[in-house]
């Protein structure tokens, strides 16, 4: 037997590659493109009155100058609201290039296309636009304020307002023996991939085609709204994701400004154009997440179980709402984590400001929403002086429940229903893993010798794997090559190595000689993307599918060659043989060469398919009726709903005593995603993932000023966490199989990020003995807490 | 952003008075400024060339007295862009006699500064513009001592009017900066780039936006 690949620690068999220097980035791409920079607002919120364009027209090498104005039919029309909902009352979305407005510091108002990328700066530096400044909105309590608006016509500075109710939650917290309400507020952050945006438009006007590249979680979205907006057929337009330097969000949101813009550009010169973002340009005209005010009031009765759960909370979109209500959508409902709230109310408000838009970022309102939930969990548990983690037992969706149906609407439209999950048999990995019933022994001793520990715990539920679907397309060469390629695009997971792995264990193959092709249309033109944790459970099942197709093709023609049935029949390393009979045999190769009769003999195997080498029965047609030529292959899978993953972090901080400096002395990850293809993958995507995770709990915040300037718009003063300040991060899994899917998989690729942020505030608090009520925190905000509370408790 | 400071000039209070509203003084005082034109009674147009650090270019911008309290208080209200960034401020200045003789001169500033500058040199600011503040200070006072020395005569805009006939600067004066101030405002062991100032015109004279050139090593 072929060695099973499907759970093996394969090793990245794309890394060597990556690590030689041999990857091919956006900016690696398009020697010969004129290369296009751009004038960014450096106000908030402002009217443009007056754009000179005079002084850089001079400037040697300039191609073209754009305007508002100079933007033609859909081009110069606002960029698409990509996820309507009943909800979202007032979208608004902003223009390729600002039309008389600007909303947020770093909004595009002007492109200039040059021989180079200095060039183009030069003449940028140029160009003098005249603006009359307007009242900014800064802040979530100003937006709700709402003294000054975004949108002069979104009343309120409201995009969306949505209230879900399970249960009568009023009657139900009427009744509750206590209650206890929090306000939190959790602040901004950013993706940050190593390579920011970029793209690379080549028009070709002989025969009037668009090739875009883009740094894209989504090619076959940007081609269709490329499409759309230069009014050119699909099949004119095609788009590849080259290698991507990190997404984690903020490339799922498309199209760009600039995705548009610069495939116009290179149309409208019939000339290539590139545009890659800076680093600068990423911090004020990309996308951030996270910002939202939250009041949590929950009912428990004396056991700590929740009898109600309302929640109200406050949601920082930015400028536009290209996006929709994603986060807040996935906030309320993902807030539940494994737990039964009794009865549940939850209504959020979507508030525009004049700061950069909000789109998700890894974890997508989930780090929120598990962060508002944890904090109630360990507040019921210190009003009721329960331990932490069995306050969280008693309210779990156990086992024998699944599948556990919330009675709430999910991020994709369908119902929030659990498919899977043993929250028990995790907590208890959890306890064994961190030491969780001796840590009294452990913190005793850290008193004993002036040292201050805490202890705290998180546990979320993450739906994963969202339809509506993803294709995979199959293809056997002749010399026996394996040729995969699904649509939607890889930023680092791995995609080379994890849908190899499953398709050379259902085809039978060695691994090396499967070849896996992702984000680019003209290899599988219908697909979705890489978000909500989808790419394993989305494209893993449809390759799966797709090799069964190729697979019984295979079969098929070998059992004819071979004379028997195909259920005699099995595949390994390649070679197809009668079981029990290994001698009577055929390579897939050979089979490939088999199912394309051809005319022509293009090298010496095809000579044995052309039509006098006698190999077929001259009765029948060359290709059967329902039958194609070649050995390859496709299907799609679409599920009824998403899989949802769970998993429960527990760590220890240490504060200490005098500076107030945090630290994190260990970090314990049980993580369930079902089966896993590749444990190494796994635990790669978990590691980054509490990386990111510590980030946005310790450091990582967007400080803007009242005016609307972002202030640590550098990696000088924006800090993101090193290999120093990431902890070792010790982890174990339990696999509990989704029943929604062939494989039994679910997502992994948000999951270390999610409730890190609640962890570390549960561990400070229980450091303290004081409530930790707003993250991202700094030792100056915790120096400064502890000096409130002490004043506190002197008075 | 907000930025408070004082210094103590030698002259007395008086004379710093009128220097600060003599826009010939101002433009040979102000790091960076290439040329200052009054537009109104107490309203200037200005050129700066600063930057901060690798950040920057040349500023237009607007500055406006107002508020005087003679001598002891003023207004200066400015704005500014260029290449690199916006600038506004609002800059209350002070004066009052210093104990020993001479001029006690303090100012609270609120500026407001976007663009690259903002979000990349914001840390950097505050300190440079404190820097600046206390040049344009020092060549103030210098400035009186010499009783102008080295002044620059007012170019009239207007042609054909000889600049010696103008009595008192009128609008459309243009006064000649010393702009690139060679070896102005060397910061001992900065590699010799350029950092920043402001459009001070008062309080460097303004708030002072953003920077002038420093001196080049050699």
């Amino acid at each position: 037997m072929t060695t099973r690949q499907f759970g093996a620690p394969v090793q990245r068999r794309e890394d060597p590659r990556l690590l030689t220097g041999g990857g091919r980035y956006l900016d690696d791409l398009g020697h010969t493109a004129y290369e296009a920079a751009f004038v960014r607002s450096p106000y908030a919120h402002a009217r443009i009155l007056e754009i000179d364009t005079d002084a850089a027209v001079d400037v040697d090498g300039v191609i073209a100058i754009y305007t508002h104005e100079d933007l033609p039919g859909a081009v110069g029309e606002p960029l698409p609201v990509l996820i309507p909902h009943p909800a979202l009352t007032a979208a608004r979305t902003g223009y390729p290039l600002a039309k008389g407005e600007v909303n947020h510091v770093g909004e595009a108002v002007v492109m200039v296309v040059a021989t180079n990328r200095y060039v183009a700066e030069d003449a940028v530096d140029r160009i003098v636009v005249r603006y009359e400044q307007l009242p900014p909105v800064v802040g979530i309590e100003n937006a709700r304020e709402a003294a000054h608006l975004v949108h002069e016509d979104a009343p309120g500075n409201v995009s969306a307002h949505l209230v879900q109710e399970v249960g009568d939650v009023t009657s139900a917290m009427a009744g509750a023996p206590h209650t206890l309400t929090l306000e939190l507020d959790i602040e901004r952050s950013a993706c940050m991939p190593m390579e920011g945006k970029g793209v690379y438009a080549r028009w070709n006007s002989d025969d009037e085609s668009l090739r875009v590249y883009s740094s894209t979680q989504t090619s076959t979205g940007v081609r269709a709204c490329v499409a759309a907006k230069l009014d050119l057929p699909l099949a004119k337009v095609e788009c590849i994701a080259p290698d991507v330097g990190g997404g984690f969000g903020v490339k799922i949101m498309h199209p760009w400004p600039e995705e548009v813009l610069v495939p116009w550009a290179s149309r409208n010169l019939d000339h290539d154009v590139k545009w890659t973002e800076d680093r600068r340009e990423h911090f004020i005209s990309s996308a951030h997440e996270r910002g939202q005010l939250q009041e949590v009031t929950v009912g428990f009765d004396d056991e700590g179980r929740m009898l109600a759960l309302d929640v109200r909370f406050w949601h920082d979109n930015g400028a536009y709402t290209p996006y929709g209500i994603i986060v807040p959508i996935i906030t309320a409902t993902q807030l539940l984590g494994p737990y039964k709230p009794g009865s549940y109310r939850v209504e959020f408000f979507s508030l525009y400001t004049n700061t950069v838009l909000v789109t998700p970022y890894r974890g997508a309102g989930r780090p929120q929403g598990c962060f508002a939930m944890e904090r109630t969990m360990d507040a019921i548990a210190a009003h009721l002086g329960i331990d932490r983690a069995e306050v969280r037992s008693r309210n779990f969706i156990q086992p024998d429940e699944m599948p556990y149906d919330h009675g709430l609407m999910f991020q994709d439209g369908r119902p929030l229903k659990y498919d899977s999950g043993d929250f028990p048999a995790s907590l208890a990995k959890l306890k064994e893993l961190v030491g969780w019933d001796d840590f009294a022994d452990y913190r005793a001793q850290a008193e004993a010798e002036g040292r201050k520990v805490g202890l705290g715990i998180g546990c979320y539920v993450e739906g994963t794997g969202v339809g509506p679907y993803e294709g995979g397309h199959i293809q056997i060469e002749t010399n026996g090559r394996v040729n995969v390629a699904t649509g939607l695009t890889t930023q680092g997971q791995g995609h080379q190595t994890s849908l190899a792995q499953i398709v050379a264990d259902e085809l039978g193959v060695p691994i090396e000689n499967v070849h896996v092709t992702t984000g680019d249309t003209r290899r599988m033109a219908y697909a979705v993307g890489t978000f909500a944790s989808r790419a394993a459970v989305m494209s893993g099942n449809a390759v799966a599918l797709a090799a069964k197709v190729v697979r019984a093709k295979a079969l098929r023609i070998a059992a004819d060659a071979l004379e028997v049935s195909p259920e005699d029949l099995e595949i390994e390393d390649g070679v197809i043989s009668v079981k029990g009979a290994p001698g009577s045999s055929i390579d897939l190769g050979t089979i490939a060469v088999m199912s394309n009769p051809l005319r022509y003999a293009f090298d010496e195997a095809a000579k044995k398919a052309t039509q006098f080498a006698g190999t077929f029965d001259v009765e029948k047609p060359p290709i059967g009726d329902d039958d194609e030529p070649g050995l390859e292959g496709q299907d799609f899978y679409s599920p009824t709903q998403a899989t949802f993953a769970n998993g429960m972090h527990a760590a220890i901080v240490e504060t200490d005593p005098v500076t107030a400096e945090i630290r994190i002395l260990r970090y314990c990850v049980v993580h369930d995603c079902g089966n896993m293809i590749n444990p190494l993958i796994v635990e790669g995507q978990v590691h980054g993932g509490v990386a990111q995770g510590v980030g946005g709990a310790l450091y990582e915040r967007m400080v803007y000023d009242e005016s609307g300037q972002l202030l640590n718009a550098s990696f000088m003063d924006f800090l993101m966490p090193y290999a120093s300040e990431v902890p070792f991060i010790e982890t174990d899994h339990l696999e509990t199989p989704s029943p929604l899917n062939p494989l039994g998989i679910k997502g992994a690729g948000e999951a270390g990020t999610i409730p890190v942020t609640a962890v570390i505030a549960s561990a400070i608090e229980d450091a303290e003995g004081f409530p930790i009520t707003s993250m991202p925190i700094s030792p100056p905000e915790l120096w400064a807490l502890r000096r409130a509370h002490a004043r506190k408790d002197a008075s | 952003m907000k930025i408070s400071g004082s210094n103590t000039l030698t002259a007395p209070v008086d004379q710093v008075w009128g220097a600060m509203l003599d826009p010939a003084v101002l433009a040979r005082c102000l790091p960076g400024c290439e040329s200052l034109t009054t537009t109104g009674p107490d309203e200037y147009a200005m050129r700066v060339t600063a930057g901060v650090a690798a950040i920057k270019g040349t500023y237009d911008g607007q500055v406006a007295i107002t508020d005087k309290d003679e001598p002891q208080s003023l207004r200066m209200k400015a704005s500014g862009s260029g290449a690199p960034g916006t600038i506004d401020a609002v800059v209350d200045v002070r004066l009052a006699p210093h104990d020993g003789g001479g001029t006690v001169l303090s100012y609270d500033a609120d500026a407001t500064v976007g663009g690259t500058i903002g979000g990349v040199g914001q840390r950097m600011l505050a300190g440079v513009t404190r820097k600046m503040a206390g040049e344009f200070f020092t060549a103030l006072d210098n400035d009186i001592a010499t009783g102008g020395a080295v002044a620059v005569e007012p170019e009239l805009a207007m042609a054909g009017a000889p600049a010696a006939q103008a009595p008192t600067p009128g609008v459309g004066a243009v006064y000649a900066g010393r702009a690139p101030a060679p070896g102005g405002f060397d910061l001992g062991d900065a590699k010799g780039f350029v950092l920043g100032t402001v459009l001070g015109g008062a309080l460097v004279a303004i708030g002072v936006l953003l920077g002038s050139r420093l001196g080049r090593r050699r």
